[in-house]
């Protein structure tokens, strides 16, 4: 079954066609990167799949319903969940108080007005788990900008997880990371459950190579390659223009 | 997860008997006191009472969802015109028309006038509650059904009557009245900062894509708190109509729609009792100004403004509360 279809979609900013006439699918559980040079379209095409941008032309897919008009906060109720590049945590609110917003956003009771958010009893103890398990717990308190760089990305990640998404995108998760972040990033991702499909845009090779069970290769807006790593990997075009003629790393190789 | 909960949720047994203390000097100098003062000063308390309720429901709007209206004075004189109109062409004072009524023309001015205003936000959503608000100060300075001949604005109100045959409200009994509507109309606001609705308008104000993304309607929830709080200005806008016997033009102005904001940043934006704090300062150095210095208030105000911003930034309500944690925990056991 196709988790996620996009059909010859294009976005215009003035003359720029910063996505250009896309095409392809995800089957569920997949795990898909989608790579390229800086200003190829990467996070345009992930503000489409997510709703922040309308395109020009083309239709978007989920779970064969047609998503291409619905607002975000729609998709995210049909199950599409997202890490943005630059960490959008709520940085003036605790800890506790994001975790609990996340939970809340899909859920029918999230407009009610005269019930206190801690009566909630049932969604509080999943905050409660929900934090225990990333490890922040002792810090439910602190304001979010208190916490450091990569306990925000852990975060961000975990908290997309528990509105326990059909669908992840995850743009840029390694930015700004450590090393040793990355390889926790990529074990959180090599463990989710196999019916979550999940689409990273990255630059970082090693999570790239590490995770993606299929690569597509964007560059200015247009599809220049698809395939396994491997396939990928020894393209021409994609040694040419992403990773430069002369010197390209066999990361495949390495594995 | 019971055991868990209760550690979230405990408070330090010292801060309840403080909250006791204070509710209880609360209750006392708002409940009892004015009984005894001069009915100058009971219409002063009066007015205060109105302005903070006006404030805290703006509140909503500014401090919760962090969009500056310059408007609300539109709705609030909206609510005051209807009681004036009421009186002025159908001779009806009576409570339990004139309230309902007014509150719905302001409900029902800011259903339409959300939807033109919500197409914004920042500094945008500032100019056009502005020029809405205008708008409406323009109806009624240029409307000849709306203005008592030889005025602007509208003369001779009352307070209101309750349809009890023979008994009619007294100065100190209208400001009981007030005050019980002020005090439930601040618990309701409270409710609704506490549920999940009112901390999703936080989370809107700090960072409206992020609550798209989690499933948030924001533009819903916007709609829905820019009425709310109108709500809470068209009460303010009746009560303020009883109270002041006169409404005129500068009631939907922009120089009243500047007032609940300004009572909410020197209060303290986007706490609860912050606007109360607010309003307490404005009204009562008004009063002294007033008895000083009459033709200065504007400077006064505006030398307020500025040590406000200068001094106590977060507003002097949190300034209070910070320093009365400290007073309570000298040796720093509480955090900020």
């Amino acid at each position: 079954m196709e988790a996620l279809r996009v059909e010859d979609l294009s976005i215009n900013f003035g003359g720029v066609k910063a996505v250009n006439n896309v095409s392809f699918s995800v089957e569920v559980g997949k795990r898909l990167a989608i790579i390229g040079p800086n200003g190829a379209g990467k996070t345009t095409l992930f503000n489409l799949i997510n709703g922040q941008l309308s395109p020009t032309a083309g239709r978007i897919l989920f779970f064969d319903q047609d998503v291409t008009d619905l607002p975000t906060h729609r998709r995210a109720h049909l199950g599409q969940a997202r890490a943005f590049q630059l960490i959008s945590l709520l940085q003036n609110l605790t800890v506790l108080e994001n975790t609990l917003l996340t939970l809340h956003g899909t859920k029918p009771h999230r407009f009610k007005m005269f019930r206190q958010i801690r009566d909630f009893k049932e969604v509080f103890g999943q905050a409660v788990d929900e934090l225990k398990k990333v490890g922040l717990w002792e810090k439910r308190d602190e304001l979010v900008q208190n916490l450091s760089y990569g306990e925000q990305r852990r975060l961000e990640i975990y908290l997309g997880l528990c509105m326990q998404p059909k669908l992840l995108l995850l743009d840029e998760p390694s930015a700004g990371s450590t090393k040793e972040e990355c390889t926790d990033i990529i074990g959180i991702i090599k463990n989710l459950e196999s019916d979550i499909t999940v689409l990273i845009v990255d630059h970082d090779m090693d999570m790239v190579f590490g995770l993606a069970e299929r690569i597509i290769v964007l560059h200015y807006g247009e599809i220049i390659a698809d395939g396994t790593p491997e396939e990928v990997q020894t393209d021409q075009r994609v040694r040419e223009i992403y990773m430069g003629v002369e010197e390209c790393i066999d990361y495949a190789s390495d594995r | 997860m019971g055991a868990i909960d209760q550690e979230a949720l405990a408070r330090p047994r010292q801060e309840k008997w403080i909250s006791v203390v204070a509710y209880g000097i609360a209750v006392i100098v708002v409940g009892i006191l004015p009984a005894f003062l001069s009915s100058y000063i009971q219409g002063v308390i009066t007015r205060f009472l109105i302005f903070a309720l006006f404030s805290v429901g703006y509140n909503v709007v500014f401090g919760y969802l962090g969009l500056p209206s310059l408007g609300h004075a539109a709705y609030f004189g909206a609510g005051g015109y209807v009681i004036a109109v009421l009186k002025m062409h159908y001779d009806i004072d009576l409570f339990w028309v004139g309230a309902p009524l007014g509150i719905l023309m302001a409900t029902f001015i800011a259903a339409m006038f959300g939807i033109l205003a919500l197409r914004v936000s920042g500094i945008y959503f500032l100019l056009v509650t502005f020029a809405l608000g205008q708008l409406l100060y323009s109806v009624a300075w240029n409307v000849k059904w709306l203005n008592t001949p030889g005025m602007q604005g509208i003369a001779g109100l009352s307070l209101p009557s309750f349809g009890t045959g023979g008994w009619t409200l007294d100065p100190i009994s209208f400001y009981y009245l007030v005050l019980v509507i002020t005090v439930i109309c601040i618990y309701l606001i409270r409710k609704i900062a506490n549920s999940p609705f009112g901390h999703a308008l936080i989370g809107i104000r700090e960072g409206e894509g992020r609550m798209r993304t989690l499933g948030y309607n924001t533009w819903l929830y916007k709609y829905f708190a820019f009425v709310i709080s109108v709500i809470f200005s068209g009460v303010a806008g009746v009560l303020f109509g009883y109270y002041n016997y006169v409404i005129s033009p500068t009631h939907l102005g922009v120089g009243t729609s500047f007032l609940p904001m300004c009572m909410c940043i020197i209060g303290g934006t986007g706490t609860l009792l912050g606007p109360v704090i607010g309003a307490a300062l404005i009204i009562f150095v008004e009063l002294f100004a007033s008895i000083m210095t009459p033709e200065r208030w504007p400077l006064t105000l505006g030398g307020l403004f500025v040590l406000t911003i200068m001094f106590a930034r977060e507003g002097v309500g949190v300034y209070l509360a910070k320093l009365w944690n400290k007073m309570s925990h000298p040796y720093g056991s509480i955090k900020s």
